[in-house]
């Protein structure tokens, strides 16, 4: 049995992976299908794309579940299926996972509201995070990530419904945006509002993802270690998404000046940092490296 | 004329996002014979301006603007019948057909543009999320609504928007409609790439690029 995830943070910096929607793309996911689906369709290449993070160096990675709460895979006529496709998500990693590394269960946002700009109760979104959870805890997840939350309300109910069915640490990351007064999410939850009722919900690392490209990530990482004494998670956006004349996408952090901001990150408080949108292997081999250089 | 305390309370109203204050204020308008048209214009229109700045400056969030603006609708669903008895024509301002793109199911960018478009005093067609293209030139042709919102969240997707730019053109529809963009991977460069006719970053944002398109600033 290796370190749980959590001691490793105390004994130096663990590395995240990156982006797995585009790595989808790139090997043919058809427009409009729900990337959870080929965690039994297409196996192998999920596997394929684990294993090259892995091999960049990533301490952990992220099922192919951010989409696969009961909620959103309801969207795609999938609901019915949660528990399956999540299951497989977390065997998937496991299966390509080295001995000593590690599976975080990713749950993105149901993409509704609560009440009252939505019609959703707390307790609904607790339900629907819940079988997922179940499912990646079946599957052999190490941990549970509940990621790229704009309503500290969700991620709450998130983390009780993982809670309701399973004992694996969740960990938190919130997506803020940079406003003249300070960072907040889309619902207006303030950095420290957010880190303190995650860790008195009991969580085992707080922090944030998307929307930030690294350079603001460090001011984001550093507001988050004035808020919290829990491992910070930071986890930037490749700037934003540009149009090459080929029509295809690119984004507009390139991966030099992307890394550049790595060691601020980590001076800054976090733990655990790896890439979001736009990042890629070639993201994590660089950071592998830099933290290398840190650490040396 | 109408007493400037009336109509700094309906003003505040909106600002607070007072569904009840707001439905009443326009009930008591109605009722007591005010000028309608003055009511909107001094009284709730710029409370909905106000919060569109509150929100520019980080003081507002989503949940915020979302309230104001179902209370800027519940009061204008009081006083159009009232205009409409009087053969007053409401200050409406043009026609909107509002989707994500197909492909797409994500929908709350869209439907926040959508909320406040209405709140705004647009007539909003609202196909929802993962929109056949055809249907937004379908539904705008069939209503006669001259400009078109498409909303994308992902960066596969978003070159819908420039998908439905060709479909209009090869129709020969293109000069027809005023086309925006939005979706967190597009953006004025996006939007000057592909032809369209403007683009937003934010809902309220929105609503001025509309309202300058539709020619009312």
């Amino acid at each position: 049995m290796s370190l749980p995830l959590l001691d490793l943070v105390k004994t130096r910096t663990v590395l995240l992976d990156g982006a797995m929607g585009t790595e989808l793309m790139a090997r043919g996911l058809p427009q409009g299908t729900a990337p959870e689906v080929w965690n039994v369709e297409r196996p192998g290449l999920i596997k394929e794309i684990h294993g090259e993070y892995f091999a960049a160096g990533a301490d952990v990675v992220s099922t192919n579940s951010f989409g696969g709460s009961i909620l959103k895979l309801a969207g795609h006529g999938l609901g019915d299926r949660t528990y399956e496709l999540n299951l497989a998500a977390a065997r998937l990693a496991r299966e390509i996972a080295p001995a000593g590394r590690y599976v975080a269960g990713s749950m993105g946002p149901t993409g509704k509201f609560l009440k009252p700009q939505g019609e959703f109760t707390e307790e609904d979104f607790a339900a629907a995070y819940a079988e997922q959870a179940r499912g990646l805890a079946g599957g052999g997840a190490d941990v549970l990530l509940v990621e790229t939350q704009y309503d500290l309300r969700e991620a709450l109910a998130a983390v009780r419904g993982a809670r309701s069915v399973c004992s694996l640490p969740v960990f938190v990351t919130m997506t803020f945006n940079s406003f003249p007064r300070g960072f907040f999410t889309l619902m207006g939850d303030s950095v420290v509002k957010s880190a303190a009722e995650l860790e008195k919900e009991g969580v085992g690392a707080v922090g944030a993802n998307c929307t930030l490209n690294s350079e603001q990530m460090v001011g984001c990482v550093r507001a988050l270690r004035e808020a919290t004494a829990l491992p910070i998670i930071a986890q930037a956006n490749a700037g934003q998404p540009v149009i090459g004349g080929d029509g295809h996408v690119g984004y507009s952090q390139g991966l030099e000046d992307y890394v550049r901001f790595v060691p601020e990150i980590v001076r800054a408080g976090a733990g655990l940092i790896g890439g979001c949108c736009g990042t890629n292997p070639s993201f994590i081999r660089a950071m592998a490296r830099k933290l290398r250089e840190e650490s040396s | 004329m109408i007493k400037d305390e009336f109509l700094r309370n309906m003003y505040e109203a909106i600002v607070a996002g007072d569904k009840a204050v707001s439905v009443a204020l326009a009930a008591e308008a109605v009722r007591s014979g005010a000028d309608l048209l003055e009511v909107i214009e001094k009284g709730f229109i710029p409370g909905l301006q106000k919060v569109g700045e509150l929100w520019e400056q980080g003081d507002y969030f989503l949940p915020e603007l979302i309230s104001s603006a179902e209370a800027m609708k519940a009061a204008m669903a009081v006083l159009e019948p009232e205009l409409d008895r009087n053969k007053i024509e409401a200050p409406t301002s043009g026609k909107v057909v509002i989707g994500t793109v197909e492909g797409d199911i994500h929908d709350i960018g869209k439907n926040l543009v959508a909320s406040m478009l209405q709140a705004g005093g647009f007539e909003v067609f609202d196909l929802g999320a993962d929109v056949k293209l055809e249907r937004f030139v379908e539904k705008a042709e069939a209503v006669g609504a001259r400009i078109i919102c498409l909303s994308a969240l992902l960066t596969t997707t978003m070159t819908n928007q420039k998908r439905l730019i060709g479909l209009l053109r090869d129709r020969g529809l293109r000069d027809k409609y005023k086309v925006l963009v939005g979706g967190a991977p597009a953006s004025r460069k996006w939007a000057d790439e592909i032809g369209a006719d403007g683009y937003a970053e934010n809902a309220v944002a929105a609503v001025k690029l509309v309202r300058t398109i539709a020619g009312r600033d």
